[in-house]
């Protein structure tokens, strides 16, 4: 540990450019990791919830609204149905419109249409169950999650895409600076490396204090990551949960194992930590061995 | 035990630093290699080391047997062999601790017998009070007796020393040539010099080479060319 010291503190900047290219790559590794779990967290919340909404003409009577709700039932489809009476949607849309009193003057149950909230055993249901209600009599408006999965399978897909683009450059970049920052080294330790070689050392021998020296900055740059990451998630932990009061918890399934990515709790903190960990291991290991190569 | 058979080296442009050189060396046997630069004796040293490979011949070397195909036991091999250069050798910023335990670390041995072997051989070398100096503060011969004593610890049976006394003064020249007289009694060792003073007074098996060729093989010979 002290070699390790000492030999970083005789190249200051070499250690400083290393040290913040690693800290920066892991630091956007978190975020993107982060970013992307919640992102398959949302989607994996809208899938389980495979809801349809169909509103009603304003002049349908209940027992057509009954009959359809019967029909549907009798499929084997349906997990639940909530029947959303006029009386019922004027209730909401007061409680919507409640800032604005002239709203609410101007608007009453009468001209509010009842609709059906439907929730699918299956998301795949949801084009057929569209298609039974949309033959309906007395049906005006057929409203299901299609769109917003898709629209969400979409950005993952995308995110998935950059990430992995992002990931592999800033590996590449990260190796790039740290094999020459160690090569630097290397090159002014040559006449030790041969001292060391004709008295027997083997090439792991001479390569121990190399890969020690860049593990040690890779864990240094995991940490400082993962300090400022945490820091920034306290930090806007109580606007987010405001912005996502609605949402609820969010799990994804990782590896058949269920992680709750939101709210943040301790586990996925451990989950990014071990992530950047592995990640930062995988370039010093890679930089390391690469620099110590041209001149073993 | 160290055989030679029929050893060349040749370099690529055709140049021959050795040309079919056979000899053996008895276990602690001492043995001067001399002759004028360019005779062929670091390149002895050096395949014994193999740090250069030989084109034609073998060598053998306790159980060890060197031939033109690649040998991959290198660092087995360097770790049997001390070695002793005119320049020193010694890491300018580890301590004289620091650089004879080095040869011991290398092969493995544990920090207690290290420390024991190690002030050992400084008591021997006799720079002992110097234990904890840098190179930056000592003088050639202190330096040169470093080295020797790095080249004794770690149980390594042979010797290489190439040119050790060039870089010094005469009287330290006598002096680091007891330590070799010392050591000459548990180790096998080879000695590749130019000095005509040493050989001649200290009578040992000497070796002429002259152009890569072993012209001359005396028990107790001097200094001839």
């Amino acid at each position: 540990m002290n070699e390790i010291l000492t030999s970083l503190r005789r190249t200051p900047y070499q250690t400083f450019a290393a040290l913040s290219v690693l800290f920066f790559t892991l630091l956007l590794s978190g975020l993107l990791f982060i970013s992307l779990t919640f992102l398959q967290g949302l989607l994996d919340y809208v899938e389980t919830r495979p809801r349809i909404i169909v509103y009603f003409q304003v002049k349908a009577e209940e027992e057509q609204i009954f009959a359809v709700r019967d029909q549907l039932e009798a499929t084997g489809k349906i997990a639940d149905i909530t029947y959303v009476s006029k009386d019922k949607a004027f209730e909401i849309y007061k409680e919507f419109t409640q800032n604005d009193p002239l709203l609410v003057e101007m608007t009453s149950p009468e001209i509010l249409p009842a609709s059906l909230e439907i929730d699918a055993k299956q998301p795949e249901y949801l084009p057929e169950l569209a298609d039974l209600l949309s033959n309906q009599p007395g049906v005006d408006e057929v409203q299901f999650q299609k769109d917003i999965i898709n629209n969400l399978l979409n950005i993952t897909s995308n995110v998935r895409k950059v990430t992995f683009l992002f990931f592999s450059y800033l590996m590449f970049m990260s190796i790039i600076v740290l094999t020459t920052t160690l090569s630097f080294k290397i090159a002014l330790k040559r006449e030790e490396i041969s001292i060391l070689k004709l008295l027997g050392a083997t090439n792991m021998y001479i390569r121990k204090p190399f890969i020690g020296e860049s593990v040690f900055l890779g864990f240094l740059a995991t940490s400082l990551a993962n300090i400022v990451l945490i820091g920034v998630l306290i930090l806007l932990n109580a606007f987010l949960k405001d912005y996502f009061a609605d949402l609820g918890n969010l799990s994804m399934s990782l590896f058949g194992l269920p992680l709750q990515v939101w709210p943040f709790n301790l586990t996925f903190a451990i989950l990014t930590l071990s992530v950047t960990a592995i990640f930062s291991l995988f370039i010093t290991l890679i930089s390391s061995f690469t620099a110590t190569n041209r001149y073993l | 035990m160290i055989s030679f058979q029929n050893v060349s080296v040749r370099y690529p442009l055709g140049n021959i630093a050795l040309d079919s050189v056979s000899f053996d060396v008895e276990d602690q046997e001492f043995i001067y290699l001399v002759g004028p630069s360019g005779a062929g004796k670091t390149t002895i040293l050096r395949l014994l080391l193999n740090d250069i490979q030989l084109t034609e011949g073998s060598i053998l070397i306790e159980d060890m047997e060197i031939t033109p195909k690649k040998f991959k036991q290198v660092a087995e091999l360097r770790q049997r062999i001390g070695v002793v250069f005119q320049d020193f050798k010694i890491l300018p910023d580890d301590n004289v601790y620091e650089n004879v335990a080095l040869s011991m670390r290398i092969k493995g041995f544990n920090e207690g017998e290290t420390k024991k072997q190690v002030e050992e051989a400084l008591e021997l070398t006799g720079i002992a009070d110097k234990m904890y100096q840098f190179p930056s503060q000592l003088s050639a011969g202190e330096l040169q007796r470093v080295a020797i004593a790095r080249a004794v610890v770690g149980d390594r049976k042979i010797i290489l020393a190439d040119e050790p006394t060039g870089n010094l003064d005469p009287k330290t020249t006598w002096e680091v040539m007891k330590i070799f007289k010392e050591l000459e009694k548990t180790k096998t060792i080879l000695f590749a010099t130019h000095n005509t003073d040493i050989v001649n007074s200290m009578k040992r098996r000497v070796i002429i080479l002259k152009n890569g060729k072993l012209v001359k093989d005396k028990k107790k010979g001097g200094y001839e060319l």
